[in-house]
């Protein structure tokens, strides 16, 4: 059903330089694909979406602002996520709460091993089982729980399937950070999601957590 | 010929785990790994949790943007002109 990656990319690249040369009508065409993909990337910063969809918001028209910028050798979808990413962070540092929080994150050096806490056998999630408005919740918290670097590497990789070098590039990290942040946040994912999936989602079965060792 | 593996602790297997799923450990660690999750029922849960995890949250559907969303941002761009 996609288009084929060179076919979008030769696309895009036609819209960019229509809307260079005027047509700034063409703006939306171009970006509508990437409508979601924006506004996760910003709710993996500013975390509610109010202020998400502002920052998405925000972050097209910057990008329209800065189209003449962008070189035609990039991906563009990361670039738009890009600007997104750093729109939500200046977001953030106006936001007062912010300070509050970022002294509970403690340090951002990803130190230590994560040791998932909790040894329970899942049994597989059929994906009918998304339509539940229970599963999404326990996502979309499961996903609030995270620390915000934990949290942005797997919207971007693990939601929105970016590559390992597009998330990297996006965020302004390191490919070896990317990959460190993402076995974090997969991990605590894990645990933070199993209280509710194993057998519950489909069996109504009572939840039994297997302690490690 | 079958290889003597060398065990690798549980802890090694969570540190590589996330790569392990990206299909990015070199030969040796991935044949250990998977010597090991034949042995312990453990490690083999939290790799199957991850996975399952994984194939949830990569679905389209897992995580709803607003409704209006796009309307909304539509109506923004149209009326700075940078929509049909």
């Amino acid at each position: 059903m996609a288009a084929p990656q060179k076919e979008v990319a030769r696309n895009e690249a036609e819209l960019i330089d229509r809307i260079r040369q005027g047509e700034s009508e063409l703006f939306y065409e171009l970006i509508h694909p990437y409508e979601r993909s924006v506004f996760m990337a910003a709710l993996s910063i500013v975390r509610n979406e109010a202020d998400a969809e502002e920052v998405a918001q925000e972050a097209m028209l910057k990008a329209f602002a800065n189209l003449k910028q962008f070189r035609a050798e990039a991906k563009f979808s990361t670039w738009l996520v890009q600007i997104t990413i750093n729109e939500a962070r200046m977001r953030r540092r106006k936001d007062r709460k912010a300070l509050y929080e970022s002294i509970d994150e403690g340090k951002k050096d990803e130190e230590g091993d994560y040791i998932p806490v909790d040894f329970a056998d899942w049994r597989e999630i059929p994906s009918e089982t998304l339509e539940r408005e229970e599963l999404k919740r326990a996502l979309a918290k499961a996903l609030a729980s995270l620390n915000e670097i934990y949290r942005e590497v797997f919207i971007l990789r693990d939601v929105q399937q970016l590559s390992i070098a597009e998330t990297a590039q996006a965020l302004g990290i390191t490919e070896a950070s990317v990959k460190t942040r993402l076995l974090r946040a997969r991990l605590q994912m894990r645990d933070a999601l199993a209280p509710g999936i194993d057998g519950n989602w489909t069996t109504g079965g009572e939840y039994k957590r297997v302690r490690p060792f | 010929m079958s290889e003597i593996e060398i065990p690798i602790p549980c802890r090694h297997v969570f540190h590589h785990l996330s790569n392990y799923l990206e299909n990015d450990v070199d030969r040796e660690t991935r044949a250990r790994m998977e010597a090991h999750f034949k042995e312990c029922s453990h490690c083999t849960a939290v790799l199957d949790g991850t996975r399952n995890v994984l194939r949830l949250v990569g679905d389209g559907r897992s995580f709803e943007i607003p409704k209006r969303f796009s309307r909304r941002l539509y109506e923004k761009l149209k009326k700075e002109g940078k929509a049909k």
